[in-house]
């Protein structure tokens, strides 16, 4: 019996659910299937299907007691969260996550806030906004300045950032009870401008929050902050 | 204490969760963490790694609680899945070679030893499962059960067995869809 011809393009299509929660994907493919998990509510399904049937596999694997040490280790994460003051409301409390920061002030911090302080200078329509995003440390990790116009900002690194060199820093604008925008990714490293989405620039005002996250490689694969808020701040008048 | 209530007890504890309860988290991986294990383990195949890999799965329950719909999935999928998608993110970040265990290895399913939790769920479920895998090819539910249980990839599985990749990406979706054909009957 032959069922070839039984596989058109659109089962193909369709069992890219099931082949995700199989696990036969390339770390590409998962990249992109957890995408169409955050934006198809019906891949989404597809997927719930799938991992609901397929599920029932993992019955049969035994149980293993992890050691002690597991627990210790998963205390210690949860110790060093982000604490976030209640009204930036759930999602906070949820992306409140720390890895192990190494956060240095360097010469490099007292040359961007000159560079700011300029910037901010530059006359403009009304007073100008600024926010210091900081660390849990209270340090100040980046500046950000919104530019002449109100139709960018500069964000520029306060302190020098280390810390897990796989991961790409993005930039969220959260107006009050919103959810977060994304802005983009910055560079740690350096002075970045960042050009505001013409839906978002209503937003850009003294009440909203800046908040910097770690994402994988080329950003949040949802559109929300997935990894720890390295640094938030509120947008001010100087 | 029977299955039921402790399923009902550890879908409350999740929703605690989802509220920044460090406690409920304490009573989830009490409940959990055994299975988990075992299923990071599997799929790794290395202790460090599996304990490694747990962790993350613990502080991702933590951060994702929220998310957790019970009206989706039940709590041991949902935990499940969470514990094998971060195992095989793991597997496929790390370029190195993994210990393989020996593919007969993977086609046991063995019915014993589940806990009261599981139970609960299996019931029709399971046995659906099962019997819709029989009615396979053995080559296909073979494949879908190593894919599953120890995380190959396409290319990995077809080298296993020694198979051109076309040929084992075509047993395994004819397989996932007589599958699917045969759930839903």
């Amino acid at each position: 019996m032959s069922d070839e011809d039984t596989i058109g393009a659109g089962d193909r299509q369709d069992l890219t659910a099931a082949e995700y929660v199989l696990g036969v994907l390339g770390a590409e493919e998962r990249r992109r299937a957890e995408f169409r998990i955050a934006s198809e509510p019906r891949f989404a399904a597809e997927v719930a299907y799938w991992e609901a049937r397929l599920g029932r596999l993992a019955d049969g694997v035994p149980a293993v007691a992890p050691p002690a040490t597991v627990w210790d280790g998963i205390e210690a994460r949860l110790s060093a969260s982000l604490k976030v003051p209640a009204e930036r409301g759930g999602i906070w409390q949820s992306l409140a996550f720390w890895r192990t920061f190494a956060i240095a002030s360097t010469a490099l911090a007292a040359a961007s806030l000159a560079g700011l302080v300029y910037l901010a200078q530059v006359p403009s329509l009304g007073p100008p906004l600024l926010a210091t995003l900081n660390a849990e440390s209270g340090q100040a990790s980046f500046v950000a300045a919104v530019n002449k116009g109100g139709d960018s900002l500069t964000i520029v690194p306060a302190a020098l950032l280390s810390g897990d060199q796989q991961k790409a820093f993005e930039l969220w604008l959260i107006p009050p009870g919103d959810k977060p925008h994304s802005l983009g990714l910055i560079d740690p490293t350096k002075p970045v401008r960042i050009t505001v989405p013409e839906a978002l620039l209503p937003q850009v005002n003294r009440d909203a929050v800046l908040a910097v996250s770690l994402e994988p490689p080329g950003g949040s694969p949802t559109g929300q902050p997935t990894g720890p808020v390295i640094a938030n701040g509120k947008l001010a008048s100087l | 204490m029977d299955a039921e209530t402790r399923r009902r007890q550890l879908v409350a504890a999740i929703n605690r969760v989802a509220g920044g309860d460090r406690a409920a988290l304490r009573l989830v991986y009490s409940g959990t963490s055994a299975k988990l294990f075992g299923v990071c383990l599997r799929i790794l195949g290395d202790r460090s790694e599996a304990e490694d890999v747990l962790q993350d799965v613990y502080l991702t329950v933590w951060r994702k609680a929220a998310s957790f719909d019970e009206g989706v999935a039940s709590p041991i999928t949902w935990l499940v899945a969470i514990a094998r998608n971060r195992s095989i993110d793991r597997l496929r970040s790390s370029a190195a070679s993994r210990a393989h265990a020996p593919l007969e290895a993977a086609a046991e399913v063995p019915d014993a030893g589940l806990s009261a939790l599981e139970r609960i769920e299996i019931g029709e479920d399971q046995a659906r499962l099962k019997n819709c895998l029989q009615e396979l090819e053995e080559r296909q539910s073979a494949a879908i059960r190593s894919a599953f249980l120890d995380g190959f990839t396409y290319e990995e599985l077809a080298e296993r067995n020694r198979v051109p990749l076309g040929t084992m990406k075509s047993w395994i979706r004819r397989g996932l869809l007589k599958l699917r054909a045969c759930l839903e009957r």
